[in-house]
Parts: structure tokens; C-alpha cells; sequence
């Protein structure tokens, strides 16, 4: 009985392809993800950090695994979460209790006190020592103190530049057209700054590309600029201040003066009339429009490193005395989940990732031949591999160093970076420590009072720090709100906090 | 008379001038982000926004063309949950709207309770994230995309109230003729909401369309990115780049302002012109709800 192919069985026919297209799709993307591995049966550590997606991820990692597998016996799995989710993701991720065993905290994304509060990590303090000893060695007792929370270090500190020497970046073509390179590379303190600014500015004027002397990159935001290790919510410690007394800033004569030496910049018209965004900043850089970042990290390899991500050639000086604070330390670590099955292997991957060169240069760009490849291997320097014009084309470049490891291991990418790495490590080496590294201050006594100063720092502060405001009639506006909003009893909290953290 | 035309003139007049100011207000946004999406990114630097490009140029979308392939996959993804999404969604609460809506069904009143009580109490966001991961285990899947929005609780009252509008005797005289409860709803039932239908799949539709949040908790793997999340990534990302730039660490690329908006024109324009078709149905849908 041969029937014909009627409009129903068409249909009929149609579903079905259909509900099968969308059954395989979602399989298809599970397939792709279960690659076979030889080495199936060893443990895989999970680490989660935040970064593009990287096409050739499966590559490295599968390298990566064979190299783990033979030393510490595990592989790993990379999962990199896009930057601008990775907070909310990996807070789902450890609100749920989800399995993995690595990820990337720090205080400003995945913030790490919270999750020591929560008890989302591993205490590292008595598995490091035993585990990792080459990558406990590596840095100073005073350095790991830094990452102690409520009696434990929770993560694995990525060595990187720990101190932040600001200080104002210059284009060089504008510095030699007003020839003044000499002064430049003798500046001591923002004030020295200002007849440099004067001649730039009678530049400024002739010159039609450019439309002003700097941008709003204001040194007063920056407490270090002036001899204070900043803590939270406008209060500071004097560097040198051994009794680490706690100060309010905006009550300091420091402040006064970096207020008064802005409000004339500003009344000069080095700076735009309007405060202008951070991302406008660089943006306006980019395009030309000004010839001094006033306080910026000056450090070894960050003229080139500048040059390479906005453009223009500059030279740099230091102004703000190289310290050693707790937030320059904690600024990248890795930390150990609580729901790990495997917390002495991501220990052992803690060594491995932070002394290993060849495996962490493979994590941060990838395989020898086909991301890279030696451009002068006694310098230690890299290029794009099968002349690919720069390392974005080359199918895996997370350009994220700082995120996994030692970046002091990693391989130089540009031949002006030569020679950075032990710089900066002799500039760790001799910070002077902060009075109070590794004192972490608890919020939760006088929260209340932080929103609060938060807010009138936005209000009041601000407008001095751009220079819009007469200083006389800003500062007292300032600390009067500050005394409102109850910053003293924040100040008292929070030196209670440093005598007990100095007793124990 | 001539005053009274007068005040009508002035009446109609202030009424189109208020429109016509929403409606600048709604268009000029969209303008500036052409033009640019159009704008040489030095010039938009130096010369800011404005409606017509200062400086001509499409070198932002050469270079999204240049790897086209994750708007065209996010686009499939968005295409694909919406319209089978849609379907399976209105299927689902126009059989719950309906069989709630019978008077003869013995578990009417504790399923109604069932349903409603969840438009009043939720667990939260981590019991939904955990339900969906570790017990359904949905993650990167696209089915994990339209399943949030299979039942909608506020739809299925809508439906309800339609369906409980329809006279008994229809259904009555249909269960003489001998049609069974399923028949009786796919032939009498069904075909008579058809306005309620249309209202709340267009309802279903702009839903899917627009949803993000679904791709932010449950789908990590880029192919399964949908078109909106997709735009969603672009933008906090380049965000999230600029706001750490003080911690003294590069944190790679950071898409370029007028790329920025050319995606936002790619992902959006065919959208829009979707809308201007389909717009008539909306309003006639919506206040079909209304009347009822």
C-alpha cells in the first residue's frame, strides 16, 4: 500500500528534524568540550580567571596538562570567564558551592576579603611552606604578610610590581621642542613641574593637534604622591610614621598645598574646563590632544609599555617614594576554592605556575612555534610567531601575565622591555615597607560612615582635585561634610583596628 | 466657533508637539550612535558626538567584518531561542491558562494557588542557579536559554481570564459531539484566543529577544552567546578594562569607541526594522488584552 508523501507526514517529518537539530546542537557543544586526554584518569584542577576568550585554548591547555601531568601529576582546565561578568559569574560560582579549585582574586574583582569571609578559599599559610617551598622562598616574609586575612593567607601572591612610584609621563617630541630634558629628568616633586607646564603651554597654544597640557590625571587622588600609604576611606598613614597614627587627608598639610598647586594648573588652563573620564583620557591621548599624564606608575619598561598601548613615545620620573603597601601586594592573587577535591595539587600548580618559565610562559602566551618564537633567546625575548604582524593574531594571547604567575619569569615582547624584569624586582626588594603592610582594615563596624564619606568624596573632593574650586572655600566645605558623614569615628575604628593589629 | 477652533487647534498642536518631542527623544540616541558608528575614531575624540559624521568613515565596520563569525553565531542563538522558544512557551501557558480556567477540573484551585505563588515568593537567584546547574544541569546548553521563560505566571493569568471568557455551551456542545478534553482545546479553544495568543507571544518573543541575564548565570561557552548578551560582553568588558586601568596592570585590548557602536548598530538595526513590521500587531494586540 504505497502511499504518497502527504503534507502531514511533511511536517511531522519537519518537527522531528527539528527538535533533533536542537537536541544535537546542545550536544555537539558537550562533545566539543569532552576532547579526549591521555591522561583521563589523573585529577583536573579547574582554574577560573577572567579573560577574552582565546581560540586556541584547548592547544595550550592540552600542552599544559601533559607538562603538569609528569611533574605534579594532574592537568588542568582553563575556564576563562569575560571580564565584564567574571564578578558576577564567579560570585554565582561560590555562592553555589560550585566545584573548581583555582581562581583569580583580588581586592578589585572577586573580592578577596569577602570570599575569606565567606569562606569560599583555602588557608594557604601551612600547605605553602611544605608544598611549594621555591615560591614561598621568593618572597620576603614581610611581602606574604601582606595577604593574611583574619590569621590566614588565603592566596597565592603573583610577584609584579608591588610599589607604585608615581609620577608624571611627558611625550617626548614635546619635550624636545621646549627643551627642557634636562629638568624633566631632574623633577623631584609635582612643583618642580610647574615651569615645564608654563613652557608646554606656550606650546600648547601654536600648536593646532594639541588642545591642552594634561588631563584630569590629578596627583591629589593619589595619596602616595605625597608621602602617605592610603587607606580606606580618605584616611592615611604618614609612610614614615612608625606609630602609624591615622589621618584624615583632606586635614593634612600635604593636601592643602597638592589642592593649591592644582587649583593654579587649573586656573592656568593646563587642564580642560570640564572633568573629564577616565576612558576619554586615554582616548584624547590617543588622538594627541595633550602632552603630560601628570601621575601615572612610573616603572621599568613603562615607557614602552605606554607607547605600545596608546601611542606616542615618552619619558617618565618617579616622584612618589617606591612603597610597599598592603594593596599594591594583594592587587593579583590566586586562591584555592574551599570546595576543591584536590587542594594540595593546586598548591603544587602554585609552585609550578610562579617558578617554572617554560610552563608559565606557555600559560601566558602560549606554544612555542605556533604563538611564538625566539626573536633573542639570551635576552629572552619573544615575537609573534610565523611572522604574524602582532601577538593578537596568533590565536592565543591572553596578555594577562599578571593574573597567573611570576610575571618576573616572563618572556620580553618588546626589545625596549629588556632588562625590566630584574628592575623592578630590585625596586621590590628596596620599597620600604608601609607601616602598616599587611594590616587590612574591617569595614563592617562603620560601613554606614564609609557610604556616606564615598559620597561626599564625589561631591567635595573631586572638584579640588580637579582644580574647579577656590581651595580656601572647597577644603573647608570638604572636611565639614567629612565630619558629618562621621569620619572620625571611622578614623578612631580604624587606628583601634591598627593598635590591636600591632599588639598581636 | 472661531474660538472654539482655535482652542482645538492649539490642543492638537501642544498633543503633536509632545509626541514629537518623545519621539526625538527616542530617535536622536539612535542617530548619534550611526553617525558614530560612521565617525573616524580620531575625529570622534577630538570632535565629539554629533549627528552628522565629522569625518567619514567605515574603517570600524571593516573591522568587525573582518571576523564576522560571533554576530552572525549570536544571531542564530537569538533567532533560535526566540522562535522555538516562543512556541514551546505559549504551547505550555495557554495549556495551563486553560486548564486552570475550567470550572470542571478537580485540581484547579491547588494548582492556581501552585502557580501564583510564585509570582508573590521566589527562592532567589543562587537556589534558581543552583536548580539549573546541578540539578538540571542545563548549563551551556541552549535549552537553558528558553526554559526561564516557558511559564511566565503574569501571562498565564491573561490567558486564563481569556480562556475562562469563552462560553461554557461551546465546550459543552464540543464534549457532546464527542471530542475529548485535548481535541476540545486544540480545535475550539485554541483558534477562538487567537488574539490573546498573538498578544502574549509577541509578549514571549520581545522577551527572548532582549534576555541577557538568562546567558550571563548559565552559558559560558561563546558559541551559545545570544545576539543581546553578546553586546552585553562588548561593552562591560571594555568598561571593566578602563576602571582597573589604575591598578598599574594592562589588561590587553579595549575595543575602540566607534566599534563599539558599530556593533550596537549591527545588533540592533535588523531588530528594529523587525519592530517596524511587526508593530501593527503589537497595538492590536495590546489593546485587544484591554477590552477584554
Amino acid at each position: 500500500m504505497a502511499k504518497g508523501f502527504s503534507r502531514r507526514d511533511f511536517l511531522k517529518g519537519m518537527g522531528i528534524a527539528a527538535a533533533a537539530g536542537g537536541v544535537s546542537l546542545t550536544g555537539l557543544t558537550r562533545l566539543a568540550k569532552a576532547s579526549p586526554s591521555r591522561f583521563q584518569d589523573l585529577p583536573r584542577l579547574v582554574y577560573i580567571y577572567p579573560g577574552a576568550p582565546q581560540p586556541d585554548v584547548q592547544r595550550v591547555q592540552d600542552a599544559l596538562s601533559e607538562y603538569m601531568a609528569e611533574r605534579i601529576g594532574a592537568t588542568i582546565e582553563l575556564r576563562a570567564l569575560d571580564w565584564g561578568v567574571y564578578n558576577d559569574q564567579i560570585g554565582l560560582i561560590n555562592a553555589s558551592a560550585e566545584v573548581y579549585d583555582l581562581a583569580f582574586t583580588a581586592p578589585w574583582i572577586n573580592n578577596y576579603y569577602n570570599n575569606v569571609n565567606q569562606e569560599y578559599l583555602v588557608p594557604l599559610q601551612d600547605l605553602l611552606p611544605s608544598l611549594a617551598p621555591s615560591y614561598w622562598a621568593s618572597m620576603t616574609p614581610a611581602t606574604w604578610e601582606a595577604a593574611r586575612v583574619a590569621g590566614g593567607i588565603y592566596g597565592g601572591i603573583n610577584q609584579q610590581i608591588f610599589v607604585k612610584p608615581f609620577g608624571p609621563y611627558i611625550r617626548t617630541d614635546i619635550l624636545e621642542a621646549v627643551g627642557l630634558g634636562d629638568e624633566f629628568a631632574n623633577l623631584t616633586s609635582y612643583e618642580d613641574l610647574e615651569p615645564l607646564m608654563a613652557a608646554i603651554k606656550e606650546y600648547v597654544d601654536q600648536d593646532d593637534t594639541l588642545t591642552h597640557v594634561t588631563y584630569n590625571l590629578s596627583p591629589l587622588n593619589v595619596a602616595e604622591n605625597w608621602g602617605f600609604d592610603p587607606q580606606d576611606a580618605l584616611l592615611v598613614v604618614r609612610s614614615t610614621d612608625e606609630n602609624a597614627q591615622v589621618l584624615i587627608y583632606p586635614q593634612t598639610d600635604e593636601f592643602r598645598q597638592a589642592s593649591e598647586l592644582i587649583r593654579r594648573w587649573y586656573q592656568a588652563g593646563y587642564a580642560p574646563q570640564d572633568v573629564a573620564q577616565w576612558g576619554e583620557m586615554d582616548a584624547a591621548w590617543t588622538a594627541g590632544q595633550y602632552a603630560v599624564r601628570v601621575s601615572d606608575i612610573v616603572k621599568p619598561g613603562g615607557n614602552a609599555e605606554t607607547e605600545a598601548r596608546w601611542g606616542w613615545a615618552v619619558a617618565s620620573k618617579a616622584i612618589a617614594e617606591p612603597l610597599l603597601t598592603t594593596g599594591s601586594v594583594t592587587a593579583t592573587l590566586n586562591g584555592i576554592s574551599s570546595t576543591s577535591a584536590n587542594p594540595e595539587l593546586a598548591v603544587r600548580y602554585l609552585e609550578l605556575v610562579n617558578t617554572d618559565p617554560v610552563f608559565f610562559n606557555t600559560l601566558c602566551k602560549g606554544l612555542e612555534g605556533v604563538h611564538w618564537e625566539w626573536a633573542d633567546q639570551d635576552q629572552l625575548l619573544v615575537r609573534p610567531a610565523n611572522g604574524a604582524a602582532s601577538f593578537g593574531d596568533t590565536g592565543y594571547n591572553p596578555n594577562t601575565d599578571w593574573m597567573f604567575g611570576n610575571v618576573f619569569n616572563s618572556y620580553y615582547t618588546d626589545p625596549t622591555q629588556v632588562g625590566a624584569w630584574p628592575q623592578t624586582a630590585e625596586l621590590n626588594r628596596n620599597a620600604r615597607p608601609s607601616p602598616v603592610l599587611g594590616f587590612t582594615f574591617d569595614r563592617t563596624p562603620v560601613e554606614t560612615e564609609i557610604a556616606s564619606i564615598s559620597a561626599v568624596r564625589t561631591e567635595f573632593g573631586d572638584p579640588l582635585g580637579s582644580g574647579v574650586v577656590d581651595v580656601d572655600e572647597g577644603l573647608a566645605r570638604l572636611n565639614q561634610a567629612l565630619l558629618d558623614a562621621g569620619i572620625e569615628r571611622v578614623r578612631d575604628e580604624m587606628q583601634r583596628q591598627i593598635d590591636a593589629w600591632k599588639s598581636a | 466657533m472661531d474660538t472654539d477652533r482655535l482652542m482645538n487647534w492649539i490642543g492638537r498642536f501642544s498633543i503633536h508637539l509632545v509626541v514629537l518631542i518623545l519621539g526625538l527623544c527616542c530617535l536622536i540616541p539612535l542617530l548619534l550612535i550611526l553617525s558614530a558608528s560612521f565617525t573616524d575614531e580620531i575625529a570622534l575624540t577630538r570632535s565629539g558626538y554629533s549627528l552628522i559624521p565629522s569625518q567619514f568613515s567605515t574603517s570600524a565596520y571593516e573591522m568587525i567584518f573582518r571576523s564576522p563569525q560571533a554576530i552572525v553565531r549570536a544571531y542564530a542563538v537569538s533567532i533560535f531561542t526566540t522562535v522555538v522558544g516562543t512556541i514551546i512557551a505559549v504551547f505550555i501557558m495557554s495549556m495551563l491558562g486553560y486548564a486552570l480556567s475550567r470550572p470542571t477540573f478537580v485540581l484547579r484551585k491547588p494548582l492556581s494557588l501552585f502557580v501564583f505563588f510564585t509570582m508573590l515568593f521566589n527562592g532567589g537567584l543562587v537556589p534558581y542557579y543552583i536548580l539549573m546547574t546541578q540539578y538540571l544541569r542545563v548549563q551551556d546548553t541552549i535549552f537553558a536559554l528558553m526554559l526561564p521563560y516557558f511559564v511566565v505566571v503574569y501571562y498565564v493569568l491573561i490567558l486564563r481570564t481569556y480562556f475562562a471568557a469563552l462560553p461554557g455551551e461551546l465546550i459543552d456542545a464540543a464534549r457532546v459531539d464527542g471530542a475529548g478534553e485535548f481535541r476540545i482545546f486544540l480545535t475550539i479553544a485554541l483558534p477562538l484566543a487567537k488574539p490573546a495568543l498573538a498578544t502574549i507571544a509577541l509578549f514571549t518573543a520581545l522577551n527572548y529577544w532582549n534576555d541577557w541575564t538568562t546567558a550571563l548565570y548559565f552559558i559560558r561557552d561563546p558559541q551559545l552567546y545570544p545576539l543581546q548578551y553578546l553586546l552585553y560582553i562588548i561593552q562591560s568588558n571594555a568598561q571593566a578594562m578602563q576602571l582597573q586601568s589604575g591598578v598599574g596592570v594592562n589588561l590587553g585590548e579595549v575595543p575602540t569607541q566607534t566599534t563599539r557602536m558599530a556593533m550596537a548598530v549591527l545588533a540592533t538595526g535588523p531588530a528594529a526594522l523587525f519592530f517596524l513590521f511587526f508593530q501593527r500587531y503589537l497595538v492590536r494586540g495590546v489593546t485587544l488584552g484591554a477590552f477584554k
